[in-house]
Parts: C-alpha cells; sequence; structure tokens
C-alpha cells in the first residue's frame, strides 16, 4: 500500500508539473503578443525617418493548442494520482483536505477541458488552469501525514453517502471556477473589447452554464449532507458552520440566478455576483480552518 | 349629507386601501425585492458562520475598537434571532405570493402563446434564418410545420393580411418546473416548523452498561444498554462502537438491536444514534439504617472537578440524605499538567466526596476519601461501595415529523432545478410571405442575449435547411456592447 501511495504522490507532482506549464502557455495565448514594427519613411527634406510601432496581437493558434495538450496531460497524471490512491484505501480519496484538493485538482482541469471543447474558447484556461496550480500549490504545502491514507473515523464510516456528498462539492466547486473564470473574462472584454477575446454574451453564457451545473450540485451537496446527517446524529439540519457556510455560498448563486432576469442585471453586474461567489466558495473551501463544529474532523 | 358625498370618501378609502394591497402585492412579486430578501438572508448566514468560527477574535485582535462589537456578534444567536425568522418568513411569502402572481401567465405562454409576430422583431433580433423557396406561400408554411414538428416543436399557426405567421416551441412545461422548486423551499422550512413543534431530539442520553434509564418525552419507553463494544486501531484511534440496546415499555421488552455511528436504530418514528461513550463507575449507596439509596452506574466526565479537571467525573445530588455526591475516577492523562492533579489516584481506584446539601444536612463540611474498587467506605452516614468501572453510551434520540416533508421537498427542489436549466423553453416565431420567386420565410428566435438560445437556434435553421433542400441564409445582429463592434453580418450557413 505504502508504493501504491508513493506513486500516487509522484503522479501528482507530474500533473503540478504538467499543469503550471499548461497555465503558462494559457496566459501567454490570452495575453497575446506585442509585435514590433520598424517603418522608414523618406521626409521631402530628403532625409528619412524610422518609426516604431507596438502593437498587440493574438498568440499563435499552437500557443493555445499546446496548452490544451499540457492540460489533459496533467489530467491524466492527475487521474493516475487519484486512481492509485483509491487502490491502495479501498475508497475514493476524499476524506482530508489532501485527498479533497487532490480530487478538486483533477475535476477542475476535466470540467475546464469540457467546458473548452464545448465553446471553443481557450482564454478561459488563463484563468482556470492557474487557480489550478493554486491548488497545486496548497496541496504541496500541506502537512506530509496527511498524504496516508488512513481508515475512516466512525462519523465518515458511510461511503456511499460520503462519495456521492464529498464528489459532488468537488464537482459544484470545479463548476463555480469556470464560472469565475467567465465572469472575470466577461468584465475584461466588455470593458476593453479586445478582439480575440470571446464576446461578451458567450462569456455570460458559459459562466451561466456553469452554475447551472453548479447550482443543482450545491444543491444536492447541501441535501445529501442533510441526510447524512440525520443518518449519523439524528437531525438534518444543526446550524453547523461549514453546513452554514455551504449555504451561504448557495444563497449567492441563488442571487445571481435572479440578477440574470432583472433588467439592467444581466451582464456586467451578475459577472461581479459570480465574483462575489466565488469568493464564498473559497470560504466554504478553506473554512475547516477557522471553524470548529461537526465537521472539524478528518484532520484537516 | 347627499348620497353622493357619503359615496365619495368610502371611494377614496377603497381606492387607498387597495393601493396599499397592491403596493404590498407588487413588493412581494418583485424579483428586485427578492434578490434583497435572499442577499439579506445570506448575510445573516454569514454572520452566523463566522460566530461559529475564530475570525471575529481575530477581527477584534486586529483592531481592538472592535472588541465590544465582535463580543456582541458572539452573544448573538443569529440563527434564533428576530430579523432571521422574519427574514425567513418575508421569503417564504415572497415566493408564495409571486408563485400566485405568475402561474397564470406562465401557464398562458404554454397553452395560449401569441402566434403573431412582426417584421421588425424578425428583422431586428440578434439571430434570425431567411428560407427562400419557388412555392406558394402555404406550402413553404406547411414543409416548415412538418421539419419543425420533426425537431419536436410544438407548432401554431395564423394567416394575417396574406402572411402566414408561425409560432414553434419546445418543452414549454419546463416553465412550471420554476414551482416544485420554488415550493419545495417553503417545505423545508415548514418541515423545520413541524420537527421543532411536535418532535423533540435529546442530545446526550447518557446510559451505563447494564442500566435502564427512561427515555421520556411522553414516549412511555425505558432504554437498557445491555452491551457496550468498541474497536480500536494500532495507532489508538476509534474503529467503531457499538451499544446493544433493548427497549422496554412497563418494565417489559419490546425490540433489542444493535446501533453504530452512521448505523442507527430505529422504533417507530423515533431513532437511537450512538453518539459516544466514556467510563462509568457502578456503586452503592446505603444509609446508616441499611436503606439503599442508589445502586446503579454513574457516567463519568460530563462533570469537572477542581481536585482534578483533567479526570473524569459526576456529581449527583442525594435528596434523602441531604448530600452531594462527588465520584472522580484516575486521571486519563497524567502528563498533562499535574500540578492540578491533587488526589493522585492510581489506577483501580476512585474518590468519594459528599458535601452538605441543603440546611438540613447531617454534615457540615465536605468529606471525601480514596476506594479501590470492590472496597466500600463510610463517609458520614452513608456506606459507599465502589463496586466495579464500567462504560457508558452516549446516544442522541430524535422523533421528527418533518422528516417526510423534507424528503419530498429535496425531490421536487432537485426535479424543479433539472427540468429548468437542461429543458429550457425554446421559442421561434415566423413569417411566411409571398415574394416574386415563391415565397420567403424568416424565423427567429426568442433568445435576448442568450447565446445557447441562439446556437440552438443556428442549430435548428440548419437542419431545417437540409430537411427542406435549401440552405438558409443567417443574419446576425450584433448588440452594441459586442466587442468586435460589428453591426448586422450575413452569413451563409454550412
Amino acid at each position: 500500500m505504502e508504493a501504491l501511495v508513493r506513486l500516487s504522490f509522484y503522479c501528482f507532482a507530474a500533473a503540478t508539473i504538467a499543469f503550471v506549464a499548461s497555465a503558462a502557455c494559457y496566459l501567454a495565448y490570452a495575453v497575446g503578443r506585442v509585435r514590433l514594427r520598424q517603418r522608414t519613411l523618406a521626409t521631402s527634406a530628403g532625409t528619412t525617418l524610422v518609426a516604431h510601432e507596438a502593437s498587440l496581437e493574438p498568440a499563435a493558434l499552437g500557443v493555445g493548442r499546446f496548452a490544451t495538450l499540457l492540460a489533459w496531460f496533467g489530467v491524466a497524471f492527475q487521474a493516475a494520482s487519484i486512481l492509485l490512491r483509491t487502490v491502495a484505501g479501498g475508497r475514493l480519496p476524499l476524506s482530508n483536505m489532501y485527498e479533497f484538493s487532490t480530487t478538486f485538482v483533477l475535476l477542475a482541469g476535466v470540467v475546464y477541458l469540457l467546458f473548452e471543447r464545448w465553446y471553443g474558447v481557450r482564454q478561459l484556461g488563463a484563468i482556470v488552469l492557474p487557480l489550478v496550480v493554486a491548488m497545486c500549490g496548497y496541496v504541496w504545502l500541506l502537512p506530509a501525514d496527511l498524504r496516508e491514507v488512513n481508515d475512516l473515523i466512525p462519523a465518515l464510516q458511510n461511503r456511499p453517502l460520503m462519495t456521492v456528498h464529498v464528489s459532488l462539492a468537488i464537482l459544484a466547486y470545479a463548476t463555480f471556477a469556470v464560472a469565475f473564470a467567465a465572469a472575470v473574462l466577461f468584465l475584461i472584454a466588455n470593458r476593453w473589447h479586445v478582439s480575440w477575446l470571446p464576446s461578451p454574451d458567450l462569456l455570460d453564457d458559459l459562466g451561466y452554464r456553469a452554475v447551472t451545473i453548479g447550482f443543482p450540485a450545491m444543491s444536492l451537496v447541501l441535501i445529501l449532507g442533510s441526510v447524512w446527517a440525520y443518518r449519523a446524529w439524528g437531525t438534518y439540519w444543526q446550524w453547523d458552520p461549514k453546513e452554514t457556510a455551504a449555504l451561504f455560498t448557495w444563497l449567492i448563486y441563488g442571487v445571481y440566478l435572479h440578477t440574470r432576469s432583472l433588467r439592467g442585471w444581466r451582464g456586467s453586474r451578475s459577472a461581479v455576483v459570480l465574483l462575489v461567489a466565488f469568493g464564498a466558495v473559497v470560504f466554504t473551501y478553506f473554512g475547516n480552518y477557522v471553524f470548529g463544529g461537526l465537521h472539524a474532523y478528518g484532520g484537516v | 349629507m347627499t348620497h353622493a358625498s357619503v359615496q365619495q370618501p368610502l371611494a377614496k378609502s377603497r381606492a387607498l386601501s387597495e393601493m396599499v394591497v397592491d403596493r404590498i402585492w407588487r413588493f412581494f412579486c418583485s424579483v428586485r425585492a427578492a434578490v434583497a430578501e435572499i442577499a439579506i438572508l445570506a448575510v445573516l448566514v454569514l454572520a452566523g458562520t463566522l460566530r461559529g468560527s475564530s475570525v471575529p477574535q481575530a477581527i477584534a485582535d486586529l483592531f481592538p475598537v472592535t472588541a465590544p462589537v465582535v463580543d456582541r456578534w458572539y452573544a448573538w444567536d443569529v440563527f434564533r434571532s428576530l430579523p432571521f425568522a422574519g427574514i425567513l418568513t418575508i421569503l417564504a411569502v415572497a415566493i408564495a405570493v409571486c408563485t400566485i402572481n405568475r402561474a397564470p401567465g406562465i401557464w398562458q405562454a404554454i397553452a395560449h402563446p401569441s402566434v403573431t409576430t412582426t417584421h421588425g422583431f424578425l428583422r431586428n433580433a440578434e439571430t434570425s434564418a431567411v428560407f427562400a423557396a419557388p412555392m406558394p406561400a402555404d406550402a413553404f408554411a406547411s414543409q416548415l410545420e412538418t421539419a419543425l414538428r420533426s425537431r419536436s416543436y410544438r407548432v401554431l399557426s395564423e394567416e394575417r393580411n396574406g402572411e402566414i405567421h408561425l409560432y414553434a416551441d419546445r418543452w414549454r412545461f419546463s416553465r412550471l418546473a420554476t414551482f416544485p422548486f420554488h415550493l419545495a423551499l417553503i417545505m423545508i422550512l415548514a418541515g423545520g416548523i413541524v420537527g421543532a413543534t411536535w418532535g423533540f431530539r435529546e442530545n446526550e442520553f447518557y446510559i451505563p452498561e447494564g442500566s435502564v434509564r427512561e427515555l421520556g418525552y411522553g414516549t412511555g419507553l425505558d432504554v437498557r444498554l445491555d452491551d457496550f463494544s468498541e474497536v480500536y486501531r494500532e495507532d489508538g484511534t476509534a474503529l467503531t462502537y457499538r451499544s446493544d440496546v433493548t427497549l422496554m415499555r412497563d418494565g417489559e421488552p419490546i425490540q433489542s438491536g444493535s446501533m453504530t455511528v452512521n448505523n442507527p436504530l430505529t422504533f417507530g418514528d423515533i431513532v437511537f444514534y450512538q453518539s459516544g461513550f466514556g467510563q462509568a463507575v457502578a456503586l452503592k449507596v446505603e444509609d446508616s439504617a441499611g436503606q439503599v439509596l442508589f445502586d446503579d452506574a454513574l457516567p463519568l466526565g460530563p462533570f469537572q472537578s477542581k481536585l482534578n479537571p483533567d479526570a473524569p467525573a459526576a456529581r449527583m445530588n442525594l435528596l434523602p440524605a441531604g448530600v452531594a455526591l462527588s465520584v472522580i475516577a484516575p486521571d486519563e492523562n497524567p502528563a498533562n499538567a499535574p500540578e492540578l492533579d491533587t488526589l493522585q489516584l492510581r489506577s483501580g481506584e476512585m474518590f468519594f466526596m459528599i458535601r452538605p446539601l441543603g440546611a438540613d444536612s447531617p454534615i457540615t463540611q465536605p468529606i471525601g476519601a480514596t476506594v479501590r474498587q470492590g472496597d466500600s467506605i463510610e463517609l458520614g452516614d452513608l456506606t459507599l461501595t465502589f463496586v466495579r468501572e464500567r462504560r457508558f453510551s452516549v446516544l442522541q434520540i430524535a422523533s421528527n415529523p418533518g422528516i417526510p416533508l423534507f424528503f419530498a421537498a429535496a425531490v421536487l427542489l432537485v426535479g424543479g432545478l433539472a427540468v429548468t436549466f437542461y429543458f429550457p423553453h425554446r421559442r421561434v416565431r415566423g413569417i411566411v410571405s409571398t415574394s416574386a420567386d415563391g415565397s420567403l420565410a424568416r424565423l427567429a428566435p426568442i433568445a435576448r442575449r442568450d447565446w445557447s438560445a441562439k446556437r440552438v437556434f443556428e442549430q435548428l435553421a440548419v437542419e431545417i435547411g437540409r430537411q427542406l433542400g435549401t440552405d438558409p441564409e443567417l443574419h446576425v445582429n450584433e448588440p452594441a456592447s459586442s466587442s468586435t463592434g460589428l453591426g448586422q453580418s450575413v452569413r451563409p450557413s454550412f
């Protein structure tokens, strides 16, 4: 088992490298390149004038394709890492922050690449992949003992519910990350009219579509969490900080969905709501470090 | 005073009351107000969440001037406060009012949509498709209807001024899905109220091994803990723990069963949950006349003694004897703050202490002594026997009649969301008119700033063109906010 766990970690390391390289390529693709031109002009006095001009142009398509390829490599390595850890532990790796975060890295990569394929938008990777890299960095900073595969404490010994409840939470967070990226790009595209960025309408739709996956997933997280709480603790809602933080996130996305039908709110304002909502996601994700309550097990 | 002059004030007051009702109704129907209400609820939830964290204290440490506010924040039970209940009530009313208000309009759009449209709408639509055919308009319209129906669209048509107006839609009933979703929210609130009003929950039901405890809450049930067992891992952490219990009524066993964490025991609508466990002491207390005042097990842990704050302890009032009895076990972690342990008990020992209770107590000072397992000791007029060490189990016991409401709400909530998001109501309008070469049809989706709907329409237009053997001309009117800044453009389909 130790060999499998070690191998799993090596695969995660390889995934990290692939994601870092991919993020760099996506950033280069999204930002574009500066093209310098030199022009020589003849003046009426018989002298010549050399003029230099710089213009921002889209990056070569190959950079974007390479970024996508590297992202797929990262996903493949991370999938191998998760698979190895699953075999080692006899369950999906979902019981502490190390396992949760590594699974998030995988799902965030997969969800982003699917959206890239459906919408044909690569520039989103310039925001999502750095988020994935940041999460990889966070995982590297976690204490090494969290990498060990341990048996579940009694409170977590409900594998079907734990698997579905936690997996849906990770899926929700991953899609919300894509929605966040779409909102950021929307605000940039809407403000500066960069010609090689997707249209604001497309980005608005992409963000909305991501939320239409994440919001039901988050709803199921709350429902299944309540079912599990009822099964384990005798009550489906205890105002536990982690529960209420998840509810807070759900409510903010509820605000977002309602603003889309408000005149004057669709577009920039609802994009800002998406940014705030992702802040709520981050708050809920890392809340274990400051919350007490019933979710404060798993040793972080 | 004339009849007319009496009528006027009545009319005015009626108009005023109607205006007030109308304003209130509009407020509860307003999406803007709903957004504000949800946002306020979110802020309150955030305040309550942070109250269960170290964040407010961190704020107070950084900005000492905020310390009084932080203290009040920690003291404020947000989730049981009036503002929280108030905003939930307002939201529930808003959902109900909004549903009643929207239902007729939604049903009208489903059952009796407006079929006719205008050339202006079609020309100015963000996306539209133009089809040409060398045949009369009615024949072409018929072919278009067939093509649309083959794509699962309902098609309605109406002739006006020699032109044929078309209305086509798909998944129209999905517009109703918003109602089960919002109803589910009210049901969840209702379930919570029902559970709180007619249910009960016992958070810490201590029961030592071999003992019988009354459940209470009008159930008439007693619980006997027959056995408690736990399994540990090599590193000393608990793997699982289990309680074997018998439920009794009037002294007769009615059901036996086991429970572990995540595997509760159910009896009717009462559910027993394994929550924790600990150490208990079986002891016997007799007075000077030999009458037994106590012969049972006492859970150690709920009480903390100043003689050793680290040690499991218990306290019990012996009213007939006029004393309070404290029992303290050996320290579970002697290395932790040993200077606080004034008893220095060894394994197999217990410390008993009696204190005066009430004005008629036979003793005036506390009396304590250490006892070994199996031994007896006299304290005051009492004989205390330390029979043996035992374990106790901590159960949570709950009855919640609101649970069926919650589960039904969960199904409606998820179902409503799924239908709303994944089967959106798609609508297309069009006009088929006679042209010099036959007939011309212009179709456009009702999809303002809806990129997905426009894409679906473009795919539909291409598919219809394939079925009809004619290529549509797709027109795109880019909105002013588009990044390209282009106006109308025409592009061929492919």
